[in-house]
């Protein structure tokens, strides 16, 4: 038997070996670099993701035996991979431009960044709770600390607090959760686990398979930020700096959703209705009740929890419906969600200028000061709130054709009367944007990160409203495993 | 064989090239929008007795069986000249000195051109919901950036009614592709969706959901309650657009998916439907006559003239099917000109509030015999555009009901009175003492003004050529309807 690692595996793990590389190097970098290396160093961290990405395109996929109990190598594995370098290389490319308004030191962030994403692609190709976890941990672990970065803000470190607390306490559900199932069926792989299910003996271990289930269920939801157990999200989003803000409205829940579909589409696919019951009962209130508190709220950073909340509330019914489709259709509303967030919270990075973040008075007058960026916010604000032609409106209408067709009829009503609470937030900050300039308007240097985060969604959404199929069909193959 | 794809595909083009185009050149961008913005019916009129039957049909997103299906009959060959009119006309009417970024303006109207070409023409469902809102966000951007005082209000309460009114449409249209595909595989074909649709137990949801949506949009009294502020906080182009066209849209609306696709439904619903529609007649001329801004005024003439339409649409008679989808062209001409001088008043009074004027015929008499002109045909004298097709509304409807059609028929005259009480107030009466910005119109503006002219009174004196595009437009619906009921 064959148990070392050849060339291919570690090919096949290139992507989190050069991240680990680039976030080692970025900590040397700052302990030992010269003031010029230090400078240089947003742009030796956009080469790591870069090459890591390409690294994520191009690697083979490893069957070897001490890797494949832990890692999936599969298409779906690849897929998040590079999504989520993607999402690494947006946030980096904000975190730029946040050093280039607010003094702090670099190399950490990029560590703590770089660890995050590690964390993320550990989540999305995780084949046992084991690696799912230590995935979950290497992320919040590290968004923990960028949540306080600004030591000096007290609302952040309020919220890193906050934020430290209830991940804790999601983090132990999810870890008594795998010991329930364990317990139940005695392995924590994914691919045993809809043979184990099927197979269990008596009332007893269903019952603790089932409470384990709920408990996983219930730590995931936690991270998702999902109605009832969101009430983290607003202060923690609010009290973040916009960069570290920008990474978990999207990293974290495309993180969790990841987790979600790869355990429950995947894995664990139909195997018990009242599960689906389940996530479409939380569907519910987690639509109703962030559309309606979003209405009232004007601070961007705590706007975009909401915002991402409500979207939470629309990928869940994908989960609740289930099928072959659930798994492309969620992957489709998580890629527009992640790039029309990014692209808004790249204007918000270039607008940003105080550590209170953007308030919408803010945004007065911007498209007479940058019609650029009031282009990129207004086109990023109406693909969120689903106004077709943007490529928003597609990945609804995918969720709730989903959902029609698996006779979740509620769902789709309330997801639809929703959205005439989301279109009138999202639309009331761009008309605030298309209003006369104030008198005493700052004038923003420019700064060549956001633009080109923002040119980039721009021109992704400007095409995937035209031509959504090259996507569609990609993920389509992806999510087929 | 003409290609349909043109039409959509360059206004499109024009746009994009017209959002780039340099600052600093405004005069130049309006110029280059305008000739563009001409290209469609140039396009139009060179393949004129080609079109009928003309379509393409590309597998569009597999994924959710969307097609991008455009396909032209009669009725939507109607509604695609219309707009290839009207369109360049709105243009015409932007002062682009005055306003900034007049590129982004040419460059949003000439997108709605191309998705109102899209919506004309359109097959599939599905795509249709599409370019049904997607009309809404450059009417949304005209009014919000380059609208009056109150633009903002404006425009968040007109795209939050018509988002509002067809929220559901998305939950109806799922509806259609599920019911085709219990016998079959599932479409949002139009064709195909109009054999089936009524033989959902659900049809009369999916019937009213639709018809809120469109009833929203035209608006059918009492769904108008964003006309006043969108039409009056809109520039003059954007009032020329919203209710010029977009009111059509919503004509356009009922005649394709409630008519055809649940005709007995429509059939069933249709005299309540025309209670609404003759209500609203009445209160759009009465709220009108109370008016003391003219912009406004005009405004609710427009309810009360599109709420005219809808009862031609409402009667099952196809004398009244054709009358309607005529009048609904006039409707579009007459207020397009009308909202166009008002607007060239409005920048030489500087006030829309009639007490401001008096007189003013003395100084701009070309304006005035111009409006006047326009008045003529808006209260349907005989000769002009407006007469033949309220007459055959009214005909359609004798048929049905002789004391609904005199109760009707006195909203004639109260156009009349709210109309001249305009002319009266501010081109008549004593003269104001002059004011160098009364400043008559020159031969720009009458140049913008003559193919209106020139429509009104072609339509009004030789309306054959027109109504051999109305009547076999207005034959499917009611066709579809008599096979359903054989009287």
């Amino acid at each position: 038997m064959n148990i070392a690692l050849t060339q291919t595996d570690f090919a096949a793990l290139s992507p989190l070996l050069i991240l680990l590389g680039g976030a080692l190097l970025a900590l040397l970098v700052e302990s030992f670099g010269g003031t010029s290396t230090k400078k240089s160093l947003s742009y030796i961290v956009l080469a790591v993701i870069g090459i890591a990405l390409l690294a994520a395109i191009y690697a083979p996929s490893s069957n070897n035996t001490l890797l494949t109990p832990w890692i999936r190598f599969d298409s779906l594995a690849k897929l998040f991979t590079i999504f989520f370098l993607a999402i690494g290389l947006g946030s980096s490319l904000l975190a730029i431009a946040f050093f280039q308004r607010f003094q702090a030191t670099h190399g950490e962030y990029y560590f703590l960044l770089l660890s995050s994403v590690i964390g993320l692609i550990l989540i999305g190709t995780a084949a046992d709770f084991l690696t799912l976890f230590i995935g979950i941990e290497t992320l919040s672990i590290a968004l923990y600390v960028l949540c306080g970065y600004m030591k000096d803000w007290k609302l952040s470190n309020e919220a890193a607090m906050k934020y430290f607390f209830i991940g804790a306490i999601a983090a132990a559900f999810l870890l008594y959760g795998i010991a329930l199932i364990y317990g139940a069926i005695g392995t924590t792989r994914f691919d045993l686990l809809m043979k184990a299910y099927q197979t269990l003996p008596d009332e007893a271990s269903k019952a603790l398979f089932y409470g384990g289930i709920a408990l996983i269920t219930l730590g995931l939801a936690f991270k998702a930020a999902i109605v009832p157990f969101h009430a983290w999200a607003p202060d923690v989003y609010d009290g973040a700096p916009t960069p570290v803000t920008a990474f978990m409205a999207v990293g974290t829940k495309v993180g969790a959703f990841a987790a979600l579909s790869v355990i429950f589409l995947v894995f664990l696919p139909h195997f018990d209705v009242r599960w689906n019951e389940a996530i479409a009962w939380l569907a519910y209130p987690t639509l109703i009740y962030a559309n309606y508190v979003a209405l009232r709220e004007y601070q961007l950073r705590r706007f975009f929890a909401y915002s991402g909340i409500s979207h939470a509330g629309f990928l869940l019914i994908p989960l609740a419906a289930g099928g072959p489709e659930a798994l492309p259709a969620l992957l489709f509303y998580l890629v527009i969600y992640s790039i029309a967030t990014l692209g808004s919270f790249a204007v918000l990075a270039f607008i940003d200028t105080r550590s209170e973040g953007v308030m919408m008075q803010d945004l007065r007058g911007l498209f007479r000061r940058s019609p650029f960026f009031a282009s990129v916010l207004a086109l990023c604000l109406l693909t969120l709130a689903g106004i077709p032609p943007t490529p928003g409106f597609f990945a609804k209408f995918y969720v709730f054709k989903l959902a029609f067709q698996t006779g979740y009829y509620g769902l789709v009503v309330v997801g639809l009367l929703t959205t005439i609470l989301s279109a009138f937030y999202y639309l009331r900050f761009v008309a605030v944007m298309f209003s006369d300039a104030t008198e005493n308007a700052t004038v923003w240097p420019r700064s060549w990160p956001t633009i080109t985060l923002g040119l980039a969604s721009l021109i992704a959404i400007v095409f995937l409203s035209f031509y959504p199929s090259p996507l569609m069909n990609l993920l389509a193959v992806f999510g087929t495993g | 064989m003409p290609n349909l794809i043109l039409l959509f595909a360059v206004p499109l083009a024009s746009a994009v090239l017209l959002f780039f185009w340099p600052r600093g050149a405004g005069v130049n961008a309006k110029r280059i929008a305008a000739i563009l913005s001409l290209l469609p019916l140039i396009i139009l009129l060179y393949h004129h007795s080609e079109w009928i039957g003309t379509q393409v049909d590309y597998d569009w997103l597999p994924a959710i069986s969307m097609r991008f299906h455009l396909s032209v009959d009669y009725l939507s060959l109607i509604f695609l000249y219309l707009t290839a009119v009207i369109i360049p006309i709105s243009i015409l009417s932007i002062r682009s000195d005055k306003i900034s970024h007049p590129n982004v303006l040419c460059g949003l109207i000439l997108m709605l051109q191309a998705f109102l070409v899209g919506f004309f023409t359109v097959r599939d469902l599905a795509v249709f919901v599409i370019f049904w809102e997607a009309m809404l966000i450059p009417l949304y951007f005209v009014i919000n950036i380059w609208g009056g005082p109150n633009r903002q209000q404006a425009a968040l309460k007109f795209i939050i009614y018509m988002i509002a009114g067809s929220a559901l449409m998305v939950a109806a249209v799922l509806g259609l592709y599920f019911v085709s595909s219990t016998s079959g595989p599932g479409t949002f074909n139009l064709d195909l969706l109009a054999k089936v649709a009524e033989s959902s137990p659900y049809a009369p949801w999916l019937f009213a959901i639709f018809l809120l949506a469109f009833a929203v949009k035209t608006p059918l009294f009492p769904f108008h309650a964003w006309l006043p502020d969108a039409y009056c906080q809109a520039p003059t182009a954007g009032t020329i657009l919203l209710a010029g066209i977009l009111s059509k849209a919503g004509i356009y609306g009922i005649l394709r998916i409630n008519m055809e696709l649940f005709p007995t439904l429509m059939q069933l619903w249709g005299p309540v439907l025309l209670g609404f529609a003759i209500a609203g007649v009445l209160y759009g001329a009465f709220v009108a006559w109370m008016q003391t801004d003219y912009k406004r005024l005009i405004a609710y003439s427009s309810l009360s003239h599109i709420n005219f339409v809808l009862v031609g649409l409402f009667v099952l008679s196809q004398t009244a099917h054709a009358g309607a989808i005529l009048q609904a062209v006039n409707h579009g001409i007459t207020i397009t000109a009308l909202f166009l001088v008002a607007g060239w008043l409005e920048e030489r009074l500087g006030s829309t509030v009639m007490q401001q004027g008096g007189g003013l015929a003395k100084y701009m008499p070309q304006l005035c015999w111009l409006t006047v002109f326009f008045v003529l045909s808006s209260v349907a004298l005989p000769g002009t555009n407006n007469f033949i097709g309220e007459l055959m509304i009214l005909y359609g409807l004798f048929g049905e009901n002789p004391w609904l059609t005199a109760l009707l028929g006195t909203s004639i005259i109260l156009s009349v009175v709210y109309m001249l009480l305009w002319l009266r107030n501010v081109y008549f009466e004593t003269p104001k003492p002059f004011n160098p910005t009364f400043i008559d119109i020159k031969a720009r503006e009458l140049l913008i003004a003559l193919p209106l002219v020139l429509l009104v009174l072609w339509i009004g004196i030789y309306p054959a050529p027109v109504l051999k595009l109305v009547e076999p437009a207005s034959e499917k619906p009611t066709a579809v309807a008599n096979l359903e009921y054989p009287q």
